[in-house]
């Protein structure tokens, strides 16, 4: 391989690292390579191995990425309960609605059971599920 | 995370799960600073392990993390690092670690016969 050709094939795989990493040791890292080759070590192998640690540093979590991380989790999970919070409220009314109770939810009132698992329509009465009734829940 | 120096001394072999790469660089800077390349050079002489570069500086790393090791002002544009003291002492408790092991590993085997 040629040494223009290699020189920019180490290059290439050292753009591979974070910014970081290369203005620590970026400038190290080609003159090592180039001593390397100089030495008979081929280009690619450089690379190659450059490109590993490339990757190993991308995915070895450091304490400022574990840090967003963990505050990433925690907005997420803040986030998720606000909507549940927010859900609660807006569907108890609802539900109270589609039950026809005006005081509290059916399947907690004492009395004897709602027919179910639902009135057909036809009979006369309105269609009403078993779930939507709260039939065979426990208080 | 850094390890204290008493950590080392209080027996705790960190060096178990850093590497072979790790605890060779730590060897080869046992008796003085070096540089990537000397550290490449020193390692395939006294192991026979061909460190690639990739290798070296994600250890390198790791170990300066831990406090083992620490560079030194640049040399031109090479960094030279130098083992610190808990460096030393978590070498040397790893070390005993691995003699202790060689030395039950050799003890079986001429009790096993084989």
């Amino acid at each position: 391989m040629g040494e223009p050709r290699a020189a920019r094939l180490i290059e290439t795989a050292l753009r591979c690292y974070p910014a970081r990493w290369r203005r620590r040791h970026g400038e190290e890292a080609a003159e090592l390579a180039a001593l390397l080759i100089r030495d008979g070590t081929p280009a690619g192998s450089i690379a190659l191995s450059y490109l590993a640690g490339a990757a190993r540093e991308w995915l070895t979590p450091r304490p400022s990425r574990r840090l967003r991380l963990a505050a990433c989790a925690l907005l997420v999970a803040a986030g998720s309960l606000g909507v549940s919070a927010g859900l609660l409220p807006s569907t108890a009314p609802a539900r109270a609605a589609v039950t026809g109770q005006s005081h509290g939810p059916a399947y907690c009132r004492p009395g004897p059971p709602e027919p179910g698992p639902g009135v057909i329509p036809a009979m006369g009465g309105p269609h009403v599920s078993g779930w939507e009734t709260g039939h065979g829940r426990a208080c | 995370m850094a390890v204290s120096g008493r950590d080392g001394e209080a027996g705790q072999d960190v060096l178990r799960r850093v590497g072979e790469a790790s605890v060779l660089i730590l060897i080869s800077l046992a008796d003085g600073p070096k540089h990537g390349y000397a550290l490449i050079q020193d390692i395939k002489e006294l192991a026979g392990v061909e460190l690639g570069p990739g290798t070296l500086y994600g250890a390198l790393d790791r170990l300066e993390r831990l406090g083992l090791i620490e560079p030194l002002p640049a040399d031109d544009r090479r960094h030279p690092y130098r083992i610190t003291a808990p460096g030393a002492a978590a070498l040397r408790v790893h070390l005993e670690s691995l003699e202790r092991v060689s030395a039950a590993g050799r003890l079986r085997l001429q009790l096993g016969g084989i």
